[in-house]
C-alpha cells in the first residue's frame, strides 16, 4: 500500500511547497533586500572614543582633504602609520602668492601632489588631529566604488600596485604646473649643487694646501688624505660625533626627503649657511613640525580657533 | 475568420477588384502573421512576468533597471539575441541544425491556428480542431531530435533523447484525459466543446452549489482528469519540474546548448508559445474557454459580493497576522463588486461571453505553470517514468470510465 501512501504524501508536500511560495510571492517586498545602490542603512551615528562626542561622533571612513587650506606640513604623512600619504611640496617663489588658509595661515608651500592610498588606508584617524589646518578629516562616505577607473598621477613606486582608483589624489595642482616646478626645483638644486661643488673643491684645495703645508711643518702620515677631506674639515670644526654629510651626491632632484635632510642639517651649522639644499625644508621648520605631535595645547588651539571659523562660516 | 477577413477585404470599393481568391490569400497571410505577432509578443510578455514571478517567489525584486520596474528588460534581451553571433558548431550537421528550431518554432505557432480566442476569433473552425492541436503539438518533439543530434554534442544528445522518451510516455496519458472530455461532448471541435459549458449547474451534478457548467465541476472524474492533464502537458512542454532534457545542473543546456542567437530565440519562442498553448487547451476543455462564470447578471454581483467577502476574511485573518496588509486583493474585488451593483452594463459584460474571460484563464493557468515551476525540484528520470506509466495512465484510464458510468448514472447518455 506504499503506492497509495507514496501519492498522498507527494501531493501534500507539493501543496505545503506551493503555500510557501506563495506567501512569499505575496508578501516579497517584506522580506526582500536593501537594494544597495537606491537605497542605503542610515549611517550610525556613534562616538569612536576619540576626543570629545561631538567632535568626533562619525564613523571612520573616506579621507578628505580641503586642499585650499593645506599648507604641505606633511604631519599628517608623518602621523600615518601605514604611510599612505604622500605629498610633495615645492617652495613658492618670492613674490608668488600662494593664498592664506581658513585659519589666515600664509601658505608658503605649493602642494603639487597630495595622494592618498585608500587601498591601504587603515581608518584609524591618526592622521587627522596632527593637522594644524583641520584640513584633512574623516567623511562619513563609505562607498568607494567609481565609474571611473582613471590612473592618477601617481609616483612611479604606488604605479605597480596597479590600484589607480584607490589612490585618491586631492592637489588640485595641474600636471603642467607639477612638472614644471619640478624642473625648476630640478635647476635651482643643479645650480646649488654646482655652487657646493665648486665651494667644496675650493675648501679641498685649501685645505690640501693647509695638508701640505702642515706635512711639511709637522711630517705627519698622510693616511686621512684618502678620507673626504671636507670631513675631516667638518670634523675639525664642528662636533665630534657628527654624521657624515655626505657631500652633495649630485642634485637633490625632488622635495622627496626633506625630513632626513632637516635632520643632517641641524647637526650640521657649518653646512648649513653654506648648503641650504632643500629649498622645502626652511618654512616648515617653523609652525607645526616640531610641536605638533608633542605639545597639545598649540595643536588644540589652532583646532578650536578653525572651528569657531567653520562654524561661523 | 479568414473568410470573414476575406470579404471585408472585399467590401472595400478599392480593393474589390482583386478577386475572391486573391482576397482569401491576403487575409490568410494576414492571420498567419497575427497569429506569429501574438507568439512573439506573448513570449516577450511571459517572459518578463516569468522573471517577476520567480523574484517573488524567491524574495528577490526580478529585473528592476531596463524601464519602470525593468518592464523593457525582455524587449532590450531580445534586441541583444537578435545582434548576437549566428555559430554553427564545425562537426554539426548544417542542414539539421539550421531546419530543427524552425520545425519546433513552427508546430508550436500552428497549433494556435485552430484555438477560439472568443465565439468568432479563431483562424479556422475545424471538427477535428482537439485532435489537430495534439498531434501537431507532438511534431515538436521532431525539432527536438534534430536539433540534439545535428549540435553533435553529448549533452543535446542526452537532453533530446530524454525530451523524446518524456513526451512520448506522457502523451499517451494526456490522449486518454482528453478523450474523457470527448466522450462528454462528443465532438472533437473546439467551439462545440466550449459551448457545451455554457450556464450553470450544480458541483458534480448532484451537491447544490451553483457553479458554472464547466467540465471541472462536471464530475470528480473530469475534477481529476483537469489535474492529470495538467501534469502531463507540463511534461509535454519539458517545464519544470519536468525539465530533464534542458536540466541546467545535468545538461547545461540540453538540446539548446550549442544554439545562440537567434536560433535559440526561436527554441524560447516555442517554449513560451507551448506554455500558453497548453494554458488555452485547459481552459478551454476544462475551464470553459470563452465562457463567462456568470450566467447572468445577477449572477455577476452576486458572484462578486460573494468574492469580495471571501476577501475581506482572507484580510483579516490570513493578511492581519503579517507585519504589512496588503489590501489589493479586497480593493479591487471591492471596486468590482460596487461596480457591478451600480453599473448594469458592466455587469452584463462581465456576465456575456468573451475573449477577456478566455485571457483571463489563460493568465491563471499560466501562473499556475509558474507556480509549479518556482516550487517544485526536478523529477529524476526514473520518477519521470514512474509518475508516467504508474500514476498518471492508470488514473486517466479509471477517469474515462469513471466519466462514462457518471454519464449513465446522471442520465445524460441513454443506452
Ligand atoms: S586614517 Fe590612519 S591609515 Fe588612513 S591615512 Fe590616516 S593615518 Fe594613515
Ligand atoms: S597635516 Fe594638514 S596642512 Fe599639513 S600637509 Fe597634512 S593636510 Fe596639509
Amino acid at each position: 500500500m506504499s503506492y497509495f501512501s507514496n501519492i498522498t504524501n507527494a501531493i501534500t508536500t507539493l501543496v505545503d511547497g506551493m503555500k510557501v511560495t506563495m506567501g512569499y510571492f505575496v508578501r516579497a517586498r517584506e522580506h526582500v533586500t536593501l537594494q544597495y545602490p537606491d537605497e542605503v542603512w542610515p549611517i550610525p551615528t556613534r562616538n569612536i572614543g576619540v576626543g570629545e562626542l561631538d567632535s568626533y561622533n562619525t564613523i571612520r571612513s573616506k579621507l578628505v582633504v580641503d586642499f585650499e587650506d593645506c599648507i604641505g606640513c606633511k604631519a599628517c604623512e608623518r602621523a600615518c602609520p601605514v604611510d599612505c600619504i604622500h605629498i610633495e611640496t615645492f617652495k613658492a617663489g618670492p613674490e608668488e602668492d600662494i593664498g592664506t588658509t581658513k585659519n589666515g595661515t600664509k601658505i608658503k608651500l605649493r602642494v603639487t601632489s597630495f595622494t592618498i592610498d585608500m587601498s591601504e588606508c587603515m581608518f584609524c584617524d591618526l592622521c587627522t588631529p596632527p593637522c594644524p589646518e583641520d584640513c584633512i578629516r574623516m567623511t562619513p562616505d563609505y562607498q568607494f566604488v567609481s565609474n571611473d577607473n582613471v590612473k592618477l598621477d601617481v609616483t612611479p613606486e604606488e604605479r605597480w600596485r596597479d590600484r589607480g582608483h584607490l589612490i585618491y589624489q586631492f592637489s588640485k595642482v595641474s600636471p603642467e604646473e607639477r612638472a614644471q616646478r619640478g624642473a625648476e626645483a630640478e635647476k635651482e638644486a643643479a645650480a646649488k649643487a654646482a655652487a657646493l661643488e665648486a665651494k667644496r673643491i675650493a675648501a679641498e684645495k685649501a685645505a690640501a694646501a693647509k695638508a701640505a703645508e702642515e706635512a711639511a711643518q709637522k711630517e705627519v702620515t698622510e693616511e686621512t688624505q684618502e678620507v673626504n677631506p671636507s670631513q675631516n674639515m667638518v670634523e675639525a670644526a664642528a662636533a665630534p660625533e657628527v654624521t657624515p654629510p655626505q657631500a652633495p651626491p649630485g642634485p637633490p632632484t625632488q622635495a622627496k626627503p626633506p625630513v632626513e635632510a632637516g635632520m643632517e642639517r641641524v647637526d650640521l651649522p657649518m653646512e648649513t649657511s653654506a648648503v641650504p639644499e632643500n629649498p622645502v625644508d626652511k618654512p616648515v621648520e617653523k609652525p607645526a613640525f616640531t610641536e605638533t605631535p608633542a605639545e597639545p595645547e598649540t595643536s588644540t588651539d589652532t583646532n578650536d580657533a578653525s572651528k569657531g571659523e567653520t562654524e561661523n562660516g | 475568420m479568414i473568410q470573414l477577413l476575406a470579404n471585408w477585404i472585399l467590401s472595400f470599393d478599392m480593393l474589390s477588384g482583386m478577386g475572391a481568391s486573391v482576397a482569401w490569400g491576403l487575409s490568410l497571410f494576414i492571420v498567419a502573421a497575427l497569429i506569429f505577432v501574438f507568439v512573439a509578443v506573448n513570449a516577450i510578455v511571459l517572459v518578463y512576468i516569468e522573471r517577476k514571478v520567480s523574484a517573488f517567489m524567491q524574495v528577490r525584486l526580478g529585473p528592476m533597471r531596463v524601464g519602470k520596474y525593468g518592464t523593457l528588460q525582455t524587449v532590450a534581451d531580445a534586441l541583444k539575441l537578435l545582434q548576437k553571433e549566428d555559430i554553427i558548431p564545425k562537426m554539426a550537421d548544417k542542414v539539421l541544425f539550421v531546419v530543427g528550431p524552425w520545425v519546433i518554432l513552427v508546430a508550436s505557432v500552428v497549433t494556435f491556428a485552430a484555438i477560439p480566442f472568443s465565439d468568432t476569433l479563431l483562424a479556422a473552425n475545424m471538427n477535428i480542431g482537439l485532435f489537430y492541436v495534439v498531434s501537431i503539438s507532438s511534431i515538436v518533439v521532431l525539432g527536438i531530435v534534430m536539433a540534439g543530434w545535428a549540435s553533435n554534442n553529448k549533452w543535446s544528445l542526452y537532453g533530446a533523447m530524454r525530451s523524446a522518451a518524456q513526451i512520448i510516455s506522457y502523451e499517451i496519458p494526456v490522449g486518454i484525459t482528453l478523450i474523457a472530455v470527448v466522450a462528454v461532448v462528443g465532438s472533437l471541435n473546439l467551439q462545440t466543446i466550449i459551448e457545451a459549458q455554457g450556464g450553470t449547474g450544480n458541483l458534480f451534478h448532484w451537491i447544490p452549489i451553483p457553479l458554472p457548467n464547466w467540465f471541472i465541476f462536471h464530475s470528480p472524474f473530469l475534477f481529476m482528469a483537469a489535474f492529470v492533464y495538467l501534469i502531463g502537458a507540463t511534461a509535454e512542454i519539458n517545464r519544470v519540474p519536468f525539465d530533464i532534457p534542458e536540466s541546467e545542473s545535468e545538461l547545461v543546456a540540453g538540446f539548446m546548448t550549442e544554439f545562440s542567437g537567434l536560433r535559440w530565440a526561436l527554441f524560447f519562442l516555442s517554449e513560451y508559445a507551448n506554455a500558453t498553448l497548453v494554458a488555452f487547451l485547459v481552459s478551454i476543455v476544462f475551464l470553459g474557454g470563452w465562457q463567462s462564470p456568470f450566467s447572468s447578471y445577477q449572477g455577476t454581483q452576486i458572484g462578486f459580493s460573494i468574492i469580495t467577502i471571501f476577501a475581506l476574511f482572507w484580510t483579516i485573518f490570513v493578511q492581519g497576522k503579517t507585519k504589512r496588509l496588503s489590501v489589493y486583493p479586497l480593493g479591487l474585488s471591492l471596486v468590482i463588486t460596487i461596480a457591478a451593483w451600480l453599473f448594469p452594463g458592466f455587469a452584463i459584460w462581465m456576465a456575456s461571453p468573451g475573449i477577456f474571460w478566455m485571457l483571463m484563464k489563460v493568465a491563471g493557468i499560466i501562473f499556475l505553470l509558474m507556480w509549479f515551476r518556482w516550487t517544485f525540484p526536478r523529477l529524476r528520470v526514473d520518477q519521470l517514468m514512474y509518475l508516467s506509466w504508474k500514476v498518471i495512465l492508470p488514473l486517466s484510464l479509471i477517469n474515462l470510465m469513471g466519466v462514462a458510468i457518471w454519464m449513465w448514472l446522471t442520465g445524460e447518455i441513454q443506452f
